[in-house]
């Protein structure tokens, strides 16, 4: 041990050092702390956050029933049971829609998936819950939240084609309703 | 009323009156240990309960009070019980024979007490090391009848760490004795009197500035040790957080679980009080006499004195949280070896060196 190693040793150098770091943060008092429930983080702009689904401006439901985003779920979260309209051998919709909340990992998938818009996700976080089985949301209650997130809602194109409905946002060709 | 039933009623307000106030520190330091800690980690501590956070140890106090209290299975239920009693009492009694402020005395229906010192008894520094000896039981005790293998090894290690580093206290204060001459905490303390070269950390003569009698070695082993002794962090072994979940007191839970974290802290400021007693003069301004004297007024130096005697315990109190938020916790080998090969032998040669320069020179 060197004569310089021993002076630190016996003036407990190492330790004074420390000290004076310690020190110095609460002389320099800066806390990264953000005091949660009182004051929240500014979300970025594509945050995925609650799934919701969505309507059409004049109530009707976006969802046809495709299963497409069954499909892509990789957690199978969402089960669709489809059925026809009833009258309108063509059009079809999502007689049952439930998507099991304890199991999404908020990929996106299901809503690049969707032909017709009909999934959003929305900004909402808080959605800790005492009982498990509240995670286990239907229809209604995804609608009620695509109806509290999504207040501005997307008009229906009346003029396009029956047949071409099931696509109705990329085909800017066809007839639109005029505003 | 007849004389005793007066006398015990003195000593009973006084009891009272000293541990409120030892109670109300452990209150302020279980907030401030959180809090100071906070800002040292660029953390805020607790902000919830009242502005900032302040009324959280009275929040933690009503939460532990209504809390369950949990027996484990196959615990020795008398004993369980008594750990934390005796841990809890042991500390509080210890304040007993620490004077707070200076050593005046009133007349009260023809006694005369003292009232900033519960007990002045000629033997006050050897009644404290034996009274912190017997906490060391509440601890064994606690952690062998919870019938748990954390609390067990808990109750051991404490063991062997207070009954190691008790030797270096009791050693470190030998010092101090040979000085003042005395174990009465008061008359030391009294021997320091006159500016802070006479503190027996500097160690000046009663009549020069030359720190012929230092005892510098002796405060640095003593405050070592009672950071130890107080099991605190980088010597909490006994409850070490990481290896033993809690340590000796694992299983409690409730009031008992707040009894032993009181007890903790009172101790924290029991060997706070003792430290600046015996080192940096009790109540004794770092200046001679007091300023209230300078000014004409003489029967309210009690004040200035018992002020310095705060300021001094709150920053060894401090100390002890600073220490907290810098240092990782030693391994067990590495305490034992500090303990017996570092501190003992400074302490006996600080005896030593301390009876020869008394010897060549004495205080007169």
């Amino acid at each position: 041990m060197t004569f310089k190693a021993w002076i630190k040793t016996i003036t407990f150098y190492e330790l004074v050092v420390g000290m004076r770091a310690t020190m110095s943060h609460l002389l320099h008092y800066k806390p990264i702390t953000m005091q949660y429930p009182h004051e929240k983080r500014a979300l970025p702009d594509n945050y995925r956050g609650m799934l919701s689904l969505l309507r059409y401006d004049d109530g009707t439901e976006k969802c046809v029933g495709c299963d497409l985003c069954e499909a892509a779920c990789p957690s199978r979260v969402i089960r669709v049971v489809s059925a026809e309209v009833p009258g309108e051998p063509t059009k079809r919709y999502s007689k049952e829609y439930y998507m099991d909340m304890t199991r999404c990992l908020f990929c996106g998938l299901c809503v690049d998936a969707c032909p017709v818009d009909a999934l959003g996700m929305t900004r909402e976080y808080e959605w800790s819950v005492y009982d498990k089985r509240q995670l286990h949301l239907n229809k209604e209650q995804l609608l009620a939240i695509g109806d509290r997130s999504f207040p501005v809602r997307e008009k229906q194109l009346e003029l396009q084609h029956p047949n071409v409905a099931f696509f109705n946002v990329a085909f800017k060709h066809l007839p639109q309703k005029p505003d | 009323m007849t004389e005793l039933s007066l006398r015990l009623a003195i000593s009973f307000v006084q009891i009272l009156a000293e541990m409120s106030i030892v109670m109300l520190t452990v209150a302020i330091m279980t907030l401030a240990e959180r809090k100071v800690l906070g800002w040292m980690q660029d953390r805020m501590g607790p902000m919830e309960v009242g502005p900032y956070g302040i009324l959280q140890p009275l929040a933690d106090g009503v939460k532990l009070f209504f809390k369950e209290d949990i027996v484990p299975a196959g615990a020795n239920k008398a004993m369980f019980a008594l750990a934390p009693m005796l841990t809890m009492v042991v500390s509080m009694i210890g304040f007993a024979v620490i004077p707070f402020g200076p050593d005046m005395t009133l007349d009260i229906g023809g006694l005369t007490i003292k009232p900033f010192v519960v007990a002045d008894i000629n033997i006050g520094i050897l009644y404290i090391l034996a009274i912190a000896s017997i906490g060391a039981y509440g601890i064994i005790l606690g952690g062998w009848s919870s019938n748990s293998k954390y609390s067990l090894l808990g109750g051991l290690r404490s063991a062997a760490q207070v009954i190691s580093y008790e030797l270096n206290v009791g050693l470190a204060i030998v010092g101090v004795l040979l000085l003042s001459g005395s174990l009465s905490l008061v008359e030391i303390t009294e021997a320091q009197a006159g500016g802070f070269w006479h503190w027996f950390v500097w160690g000046a003569r009663p009549d020069g500035f030359f720190p012929i009698h230092t005892q510098v070695f002796a405060f640095v082993v003593f405050v070592i040790a009672g950071v130890a002794e107080t099991n605190r962090i980088p010597f909490d072994l006994p409850e070490a957080e990481s290896e033993l979940v809690a340590g000796f007191f694992t299983e409690y839970s409730g009031m008992k679980f707040a009894f032993f974290v009181s007890a903790e802290y009172a101790s924290m400021v029991l060997v706070s009080c003792v430290a600046a007693s015996l080192f940096l003069g009790g109540w004794n301004a770092p200046y001679p006499g007091t300023i209230f004297e300078y000014i004409g007024l003489e029967q309210l130096a009690w004040i200035e004195h018992i002020v310095w005697f705060a300021a001094k315990v709150y920053f060894f109190l401090f100390m002890f949280i600073w220490l907290r938020a810098t240092l990782p916790r030693l391994r067990y080998d590495q305490l034992m070896r500090f303990g017996w090969k570092v501190l003992l032998p400074i302490a006996l040669a600080n005896i030593i060196i301390t009876a020869v320069t008394v010897y060549l020179f004495p205080r007169g």
